[in-house]
């Protein structure tokens, strides 16, 4: 309509093969939000600062406020809604987030628990300073770091 | 829309992107995106058409030759290079910055090649490469050429690669026996950027034979402190280094602004150099 270039992406998201024509100019954070629908992946600075857009693509955390959506094309993303079970089951680090009350206004919340994920996936028993520079590029403005840190260690020590 | 209407190509070949970059009078490069996103964001840059080069197979890898030199790909990730025990074993100081730059997305995504193009005067590897003698491989429509890393950094977002041109690796020779390398930054936060920053390679045994040192955030570029580097040569190693050290200063222009003082940051420039040069004589490989 507005001239835009378009670009025709195919990619997997959350295990579903998906294709779109996307603006070249579209960030991949509004694609998954306004296109897919997916509004767990949060937009909380637009400039790359805070980390609640984080999501998966290809196993690596990435802040999806910092790609284009063509950049998507040939991936394969995950995002918070993928993490619970089809049934809504929490998985062990939404659990760990629920019983450390990692959670104070939630804002952050998906974006931590990707980051965390994503450590998760590399360490399985990391420390407390490899948990905290691992969400380093997540920001909690209501601070509640000490609980999100403490919830990632319990849901390391239970897997 | 954050972002100016803009076009976006992503060839196959690196002789396809250097195509794409000469089909368009504004078209750029795409790495990693994790500073030229942002800038595209802010409307500080204007460009047509980007060319993605993040995938190029030319572009990426980490490669060692049989004389001990590393070759690693502009488009190689942060994260590659700190999980790569390859680089960790032979070039310990590139993996350990890799390692430390801003946070776990960013080293996702960001690249070497991204890190040293856009050649912002707080960039962590730009000083860290001049130090370690780093060569680079800049391809182009008029085919290769090799670029010495101190004819590389040419000022503030300036570099010898030219417009419709590719960075496409960096060459690092081997670290010899009797050679040890430092690094050293005043950062604001941990893995945050810095105010002040040098790199040192030195080479010898009870006496430094060879130095080179390099001052960064405190100018355009990384400025080679070669009259330091002068009075190093001959010193012995356990011995004091000050009246090496009194000579920092070359080429540097550090400002002022809300953070420091640029009295504070040449002093700390200072500070960064006796460390760099500590470290790396402490480091000194074995033969």
């Amino acid at each position: 309509v507005n001239g835009d270039p378009v670009h025709v992406i195919e990619l997997m998201v959350n295990d579903e093969r998906v294709g779109r024509r996307v603006e070249a100019r579209q960030l991949a954070v509004h694609f998954l939000r306004d296109e897919l629908g997916l509004r767990g992946t949060h937009i909380g600075c637009d400039t790359g600062s805070c980390g609640a857009c984080t999501v998966l693509v290809d196993g690596q955390p990435t802040k999806s406020c910092m790609m284009l959506a063509p950049q998507l094309d040939g991936c394969e993303v995950e995002t918070i809604e993928r993490v619970a079970g089809p049934d809504g089951e929490l998985d062990p680090l939404q659990r760990a987030f629920t019983a450390e009350h990692a959670v104070q206004c939630g804002y952050c919340t998906p974006g931590m628990v990707m980051s965390a994920r994503a450590l998760l996936a590399e360490k399985r028993t990391p420390s407390d300073h490899e948990i905290r520079r691992a969400i380093k590029g997540n920001i909690c403005r209501c601070t509640g770091y000490v609980n999100i840190v403490r919830a990632i260690r319990a849901a390391a020590e239970d897997a | 829309m954050l972002l100016e209407r803009i076009d976006y190509a992503r060839p196959d070949t690196l002789d396809g992107a250097l195509a794409a970059l000469a089909s368009a009078p504004n078209a750029r490069p795409l790495a990693g995106g994790q500073s030229l996103v942002n800038a595209l964001k802010l409307r500080a840059a204007s460009v047509a058409l980007l060319v993605d080069i993040g995938r190029l197979e030319e572009l990426r890898g980490i490669h060692m030759a049989s004389d001990g030199s590393i070759s690693i790909g502009a488009a190689t990730t942060y994260h590659e290079l700190e999980s790569s025990t390859e680089l960790r074993a032979a070039q310990p100081a590139v993996a350990e910055v890799a390692s430390h730059l801003v946070d776990r997305q960013v080293r996702s995504r960001g690249t070497i090649g991204g890190n040293c193009c856009y050649a912002d005067p707080t960039n962590n590897f730009p000083p860290l490469l001049v130090a370690l003698g780093a060569r680079f491989t800049v391809v182009g429509p008029d085919g290769e050429r090799s670029v010495a890393a101190d004819d590389f950094f040419l000022g503030q977002f300036s570099t010898a690669v030219g417009r419709g041109e590719l960075l496409q690796s960096i060459e690092v020779p081997a670290l010899g026996a009797g050679t040890g390398v430092g690094y050293a930054s005043l950062r604001l936060g941990e893995d945050s950027w810095a105010l002040a920053r040098a790199a040192a390679m030195v080479r010898g045994r009870e006496r430094i034979e060879a130095a080179r040192v390099v001052v960064a955030c405190a100018g355009p570029r990384p400025a080679r402190q070669r009259e330091v580097e002068r009075r190093l040569a001959g010193t012995p190693a356990s011995g004091a280094l000050e009246g090496a050290l009194d000579a920092v200063g070359e080429e540097l222009d550090p400002v002022s602004d809300v953070h420091a003082s640029a009295a504070y940051r040449l002093e700390m420039a200072r500070v960064m150099v006796r460390r760099a040069v500590q470290q790396a004589i402490a480091e000194r490989r074995a033969a």
